[in-house]
């Protein structure tokens, strides 16, 4: 029997088709091919303030759902959301993201590891259901990005309808997707996660809108610094 | 000679830059604001289009798009609204219906013999003889539509976007702009739409020969812009009414969906036109469109005018055109008695005759009919409503405004479902239940006069207020009071002047007269939803705007019933017809690829969607067909191996105690008792028996279950999981791995040799048999391996994540080289389940297909307490089957026409069933397919015929399935 070494083989972000096309530089991130610059540093901030579309794909994701998760969790110390539909940062910046009530969406920053470390735990606990997640995710950027949601969404994503700590699971493009605001740096994004299988598609969507507007692809070195 | 006035206050043109154009080839000197209308009016072209049916020559009747007398062609663009389109520099425009030209339209012939073809006449003219039906056909097709539809024409984008806000105002006039300036000052976000291109609404317009309107509406405007939170939109027309006061806006850009808390509609109401003969000549006009030619474009109507008015409105009209430099010669009152208004004393004061009583029996046309020469009036019986014909006098004029009432613009709240009652002493429909957060004002509800109307704004925008919870006074409208006799009343209750020679028109749009309507009646169609359909009054581009109302009363008249009892007809969105550029919009078509999709691309797969996702369908070598290449991928499968690209299957994770128990009643078969590391099929049923969908639970311990299903409906199965589970609370979790995790499937006699390279898993038949789940590595990588036996009774499952397929693919590819592995796509994969026998849901079922009719019913448990479908069952297996699924072949050698998917099966005339799969296979040397057939023609051996596209009958004989041998030891 042949046997890989699991750190060898290779994986590509679930946007890669679609940006192929592009001039991108890739670079292994977290061990997923990712397109970290499409254009000079000074363009692409430039896109970033008008409308900025990053594929942060490669980031650790953990889902969990059931009626123990959020206890599952709370055993582990990762902090959770007390209302259902909402956000917080655990430690090490660990977004955690409450999906309706009993299920769980978390998301490390670069170098976190908790969601590595809860993957580990292959322990089968009543009530706790691992939910493998393979999602597409992307930040979104800069003064049209209400704009473009707009045409991508039925839902009123300005600040004051979409609270500061609200995560919502909606329809983008007409596919579902998880949508929530979040001041990145001093600078307020979206995020967008949806099925990485639909990921071209949305990236595709996203990025049709944002050129039109001004704005354009960028790179997750933009955000890595 | 040019009809343009001097500079009006407030006038929408800007006449320091002039815009040049050609209209049917002649050339002409606009200013930048005019509409097409406008500025070919102004410059004295009365014929500006041609009418539908007969191709009556037409001029200006609203300006104001509830009327399509004027539609034109600008190269590309066709059916461009005239009234309301600005004319931008070097258009070249041509008038749409006619053949020759505007002015010599050589269809105008049809007008002519009009009585030869009265209403309904091709719903009965044109079914006998038969054989003459095509070239009538051919006839009618080219007489209808309009405009000529361009096949080149580009696509450009319109945006489709959303909006939010407290409330949205559908009607930027006084009651709409004072309805926000309430609103708004309360702190509520509001959006205020108009179709106009700016606001203001009749302020803009009707002045009644004074200055006054000029001044409230810019107090207005002010005060509405100078409040930050207030968006108007003008150019804008709100287009329908759905749920949850969800308002689709349409403006030149595009469509704008707008969610709103509460809703105004302030759309105040169509003008309405009095009927006589000849009312549709060019130079006949309402009257609201003469004061729109004079405040909004600076255009005189015409030098020498006749006011036929049966309101109050009509006074007013003729002070505006007296403004305007015309000559009113007369105004004509269908109405008796001593008119006492303000502008009817002023008329009088200035020397205007006024004929109290009387009604235009007929305007006369100039000798090429292209214009006005003058009118007939006789006296009114009001109460009959006929002319007095004895003493009929002609007056010479060159245009007739007229004034008749008014008709509510009220589809969004008819579409919102408000309950309307008629409303006597205005003689209009009037909102009497509204839908909670929706509130109508001024005109559409019936408020006429200046104040009121300001005030009725105000007092729906407390009624939101309060609707979202705030504090607002209560506001009290005085409603107009009084008999539809009075003079006061702003609508007359039947302005229809009957001619014995007809051509008096209710419909502009489709040319029908008074008399169409004593016709239908006549052959029964005396229901208004039925008049429509047999007149097609109100079915043009207008949506009856014009006609309607008229309508509604000649069909009252008719019956001799109160206009209430005769009701409306439907009204649906849209409320003016919109470009199918806006209605598509960007277009999103979603789609999933699965991540192998660039490896396929670089190796020649020909996709085909399947559900949302895009399959790799077959990989063609250069030169090969289609057919040709499917070939080879199965005999690949059949001799040594191939591997499939299954990653679009769905998968589901069942956790739980109760999950064998969640399976049980979902499906059709048993699961209580499925061992931990077997495999069972699923059939899913719809309550009425029908075959849903079908796959694979795998047990991977006694609380999961993990479940591969068809690519097209998995997410409707989910969807379907989720809400039996809702019903049934059991203790069971539902997760959806369909993206999650990819699969793989390698089948055919070389398979267990290639994967046994890559795994340490036992893969012997005694170790691994089929339908058994196994959980272990692949190429270093975690899997789900599924003994599967779809396409062949040598095939193994690889479920594993979605990331690391291409991994698992590429070492499958390399050790299988030395056996001749090949990847095969998801149409070879029909040809090799079509030769193991298996009918597939949705190719071989439809949407009426229970699990008896295909032989499935070794899969249906039906002892168990409950499954969904489970009591249809029960009824059906009561009954005689009326057609059951079979395999067949064709005969050997068979090279004649091939029969295709869903040709027929037949008894002479008689269908008995049809073809549901068919193809060649070239492993067996035989076409093979299933079809339904009777079931007395189902044993092996039976033949029957199949009915080609061409209609040769093709042999077809009864086989048993698989077609094909099992492998030892598979």
């Amino acid at each position: 029997m042949q046997v890989s070494n699991m750190k060898t083989i290779s994986q590509t972000s679930p946007v890669a088709h679609a940006q192929l096309k592009s001039n991108a530089k890739w670079a292994l991130v977290n061990g997923i091919n990712t397109a970290v610059e499409f254009a000079g540093a000074a363009v692409e901030q430039a896109r970033k303030k008008i409308l900025g579309v990053t594929d942060v794909s490669c980031l650790s994701r953990y889902g969990v759902k059931g009626a123990q998760a959020a206890k599952w969790l709370a055993d582990r110390q990762v902090t959770t959301p007390g209302n259902p539909n909402s956000w917080s940062v655990s430690d090490q910046n660990t977004l955690v993201m409450r999906l309706g009530g009993s299920e769980f969406l978390l998301e490390d920053q670069f170098a976190g590891s908790t969601c590595a470390r809860l993957a580990s735990d292959t322990n089968r606990v009543p009530n706790v259901y691992k939910v493998p997640r393979a999602d597409a995710a992307f930040i979104l950027s800069g003064s049209e990005v209400l704009n473009m949601l707009s045409e991508l969404c039925s839902l009123d994503l300005r600040e004051k309808s979409l609270g500061a700590e609200e995560v919502i699971m909606t329809q983008i493009a007409g596919i579902s997707a998880t949508v929530l605001r979040q001041d990145l740096n001093g600078e307020q994004v979206y995020r967008v996660w949806c099925d990485g299988t639909y990921g071209p598609y949305m990236w595709d969507v996203m990025l049709e809108i944002a050129v039109e507007l001004g704005g354009g692809a960028v790179g997750l070195a933009c955000y890595q610094s | 000679m040019t009809l343009r006035t001097s500079k009006q206050v407030g006038e929408w043109v800007n006449r320091n830059k002039k815009i040049g154009f050609t209209f049917e080839g002649e050339v002409f000197t606009a200013f930048e604001g005019d509409t097409i209308s406008s500025a070919l009016w102004a410059a004295d072209q009365k014929v500006l289009g041609r009418s539908f049916k007969y191709h009556r020559p037409r001029g200006v009747l609203s300006l104001a798009n509830h009327d399509v007398n004027v539609l034109v062609t600008d190269g590309a663009d066709t059916n461009i609204r005239a009234d309301v389109v600005e004319v931008k520099e070097g258009m070249v425009l041509t008038a749409v219906n006619t053949t020759g030209g505007v002015k010599k339209d050589k269809s105008s012939y049809i007008d002519s013999i009009s009585p030869l073809l009265p209403v309904g006449f091709y719903y009965k003219a044109f079914h006998t003889p038969r054989r003459l039906f095509p070239f009538w056909e051919k006839v009618i097709r080219n007489a209808a539509g309009l405009g000529v539809v361009n096949f080149n024409y580009p696509r450009i984008l319109k945006r489709k976007q959303h909006s939010h806000c407290d409330v949205l105002i559908i009607g930027a006039g006084p009651t709409g702009l004072a309805a926000a300036y309430e609103a708004a000052q309360a702190g509520l976000e509001v959006t205020i739409v108009d179709e106009n291109r700016q606001g203001g609404g009749s302020l803009t317009y009707d002045r009644g020969g004074d200055s006054t309107a000029t001044k409230q509406l810019g107090d207005l405007l002010i005060k509405v812009s100078n409040q930050a939170n207030i968006r108007m939109l003008t150019g804008t027309y709100a287009a329908g009414y759905y749920p949850d006061h969800l308002i689709p806006v349409v403006s030149e850009s595009g469509i704008n969906k707008v969610r709103a808390k509460t809703v105004i509609v302030a759309s105040g109401a169509f003008e309405q036109p009095p009927v006589f003969r000849y009312n549709d000549l060019p130079g006949v006009m309402l009257g609201s469109a003469a004061q729109r030619l004079i405040y909004r474009y600076g255009v005189k109507p015409f030098n020498n005018g006749i006011v036929v008015t049966a309101n109050d409105y009509g006074y007013r009209v003729a002070l505006d055109l007296l403004e305007a430099g015309t000559k009113v010669v007369a105004v004509v009152d269908l109405r008796k008695g001593t008119n006492t208004s303000a502008a009817a004393i002023t008329l009088a004061k200035r020397g205007i005759k006024i004929f109290a009583g009387y009604c235009v029996y007929e305007a006369l046309a100039s000798s090429d009919k292209s214009s006005v020469r003058g009118a007939v009036l006789c006296e009114y019986d009001n109460v009959a409503n006929v002319a007095l014909t004895k003493n009929k006098m002609t007056l010479e004029c060159d245009g007739i405004a007229m004034s008749a009432g008014w008709a509510p613009a009220a589809a969004l709240l008819y579409q919102a479902g408000t309950g309307m009652q008629f409303d006597n002493s205005v003689q209009q429909f009037v909102p009497s239940r509204l839908p909670d957060g929706m509130f109508a004002a001024g005109k559409v509800n019936g408020i006429f006069d200046f104040e009121q109307r300001l005030k009725d704004g105000k007092r729906a925008a407390n009624e939101a207020l309060r609707y979202l919870g705030l504090e607002a006074p209560q506001i009290t409208v005085e409603r107009h009071v009084g008999q539809s006799s009075d003079l006061s009343c702003p609508s007359h209750p039947y302005p229809m002047v009957p001619h014995e020679k007809g051509k008096n028109f209710v419909d502009f749009d489709e040319d029908i007269q008074i008399k169409d309507f004593v016709n239908a009646a006549k052959e029964g169609f005396d229901n208004i939803e039925l008049m429509k359909r047999f007149t097609t009054v109100g079915m043009g581009p207008s949506q009856g705007k014009h006609s309607n109302m008229n309508a509604i009363r000649i069909l009252a008249r008719i019956r001799n019933m109160p206009v209430e009892k005769i009701g409306t007809t439907t009204s649906r969105p849209f409320f003016h017809p919109t470009p199918i550029g806006h209605l598509g919009g960007r277009g999103f078509h979603a789609h999933r690829l699965t991540s192998l999709h660039d490896w396929h691309q670089a190796n020649g797969a020909v996709f085909t969607d399947i559900g949302a996702w895009k399959r790799a369908a077959y990989y063609p070598a250069a030169g090969q067909t289609k057919e040709q290449a499917i070939q080879t991928e199965a005999m690949a499968v059949r001799t040594a191996a191939g591997i499939i690209d299954g990653s679009s299957f769905g998968k589901i994770e069942i956790h739980g105690p109760d999950a064998a128990e969640f399976l049980e009643r979902f499906f059709t078969g048993s699961y209580k008792t499925q061992k931990v590391g077997r495999c069972r099929y699923v059939m899913l049923l719809d309550d009425s028996g029908v075959i849903a969908d079908d796959g694979i639970a795998s047990r991977l311990a006694d609380d999961l279950f993990y479940l591969s299903i068809g690519t097209s409906n998995a997410a409707a199965v989910y969807r379907e999981m989720q809400r039996s589970q809702q019903m049934w609370q059991l203790n069971i979790g539902l997760v959806n791995v369909t993206g999650a995790f990819g699969a793989i499937n390698i089948a055919g006699p070389s398979a267990r040799a290639i994967l046994s390279a890559l795994t340490d898993l036992d893969l012997s038949y005694e170790a691994f048999p089929i339908s058994s789940v196994r959980e272990s590595h692949v190429a270093g990588v975690e899997a789900r391996l599924i003994r599967v036996a779809f396409v062949s009774d040598v095939g193994y499952e690889m479920h594993i994540p979605m990331a690391q397929v291409p991994h698992v693919w590429n070492a499958l590819l390399e050790a299988g080289k030395q056996h001749g592995l090949r990847p095969f796509g998801s149409d070879t994969q029909r040809l090799l389940r079509l030769e193991m026998g298996h009918p597939m849901p949705g190719v071989d079922t439809d949407g009426l297909t229970n699990p008896f009719e295909i032989g499935a019913d070794w899969a249906i448990e039906m002892d168990k307490a409950y499954f969904i479908g489970q009591r249809s069952l029960q009824i059906l297996a009561k009954r005689p089957l009326r057609k059951q699924l079979v395999p067949f072949v064709l005969a050997e050698n068979f090279n004649g026409e091939m029969p295709m998917d869903c040709n027929l099966v037949v008894d002479g005339r008689a269908i008995l069933g049809r073809v549901t799969s068919i193809s060649y296979s070239k492993f067996i040397n035989r076409c093979i397919g299933f079809a339904y057939v009777s079931p007395a023609k189902t044993a092996v051996g039976s033949t029957f015929e199949i009915r080609t596209d061409s209609g040769t009958l093709v042999k077809a004989t009864v086989a048993a399935a698989p077609f094909i041998q099992n492998q030892k030891g598979a």
